[in-house]
């Protein structure tokens, strides 16, 4: 089970705090050692990411990661984040900001980030990604059997 | 080395290169996200011909960290 909340022009501490108080939880955030946030006491998961004008907070009852991006090719990236394989397959910004935020997800919901290795998250194998498309921006969320 | 990893900072976040000093430190004063902050690690990749691993981009806070770390690589 995951909920998503999108919204314009808010911090993500701000949203946290907004989404937390209106489900009634009153827990404090802590941190593991890659600095991914957890509650304390709450059997609950979340997860925050932030792009240009939106920020995106997933809530889900099982490890949870999520990225959101502007839809953009930058200059100098392709090689470092992408294998031979993946980038057979990117022909436009579309096709490079989705698989971006596949790889920033699951790198997330490991809990570990980008130093992870981002080459390392194989984007073609690993499936069950929640893509979603808002305007120009991508969402990417990743857990295990999430409905 | 230093005015060239200044500009090449410059010129990937496209910021003018006087709002950047060695101390500058890219996600608290310049606000850079992972992308940006990848896209960098890439063309310092490709200028200096090193392999910058992922888990190494955490420790690359302050534009003097890269300039350390660039060095490091006997650049």
């Amino acid at each position: 089970m995951y909920k998503l909340y999108l919204e314009k022009n808010i911090t993500s501490k701000d949203l946290l705090e907004k989404i937390l108080k209106e489900n009634n939880i009153h827990d404090r955030i802590i941190y593991n050692e890659y600095g991914k946030p957890y509650l304390k006491n709450n059997a609950i998961y979340f997860n925050i990411s932030h792009s240009g004008i939106y920020t995106a907070l997933v809530i889900a009852d099982t490890e949870v990661g999520i990225d959101i991006e502007k839809i953009q090719m930058p200059k100098n990236a392709l090689l470092h984040v992408c294998t031979e394989e993946e980038r057979k397959l990117i022909n436009n910004a579309e096709d490079f900001t989705l698989m971006w935020v596949k790889k920033e997800s699951y790198v997330k919901y490991l809990g570990i980030g980008i130093s992870y290795g981002l080459k390392n998250v194989d984007t073609i194998k690993i499936k069950d990604f929640i893509i979603k498309k808002v305007g120009n921006y991508y969402v990417s969320i990743y857990g295990k059997n999430l409905k | 080395m230093k005015e060239e990893i200044i500009s090449l900072i410059a010129e990937v976040l496209e910021i003018p290169k006087d709002t950047i000093n060695e101390k500058t430190n890219l996600i608290k004063d310049l606000d850079v996200e992972s992308l940006d902050l990848v896209d960098l690690v890439a063309a310092f990749e490709e200028k200096y011909n090193i392999e910058i691993l992922d888990k190494d981009i955490k420790n690359l806070q302050t534009v003097n960290d890269i300039i350390k770390y660039i060095e490091s690589k006997n650049v």
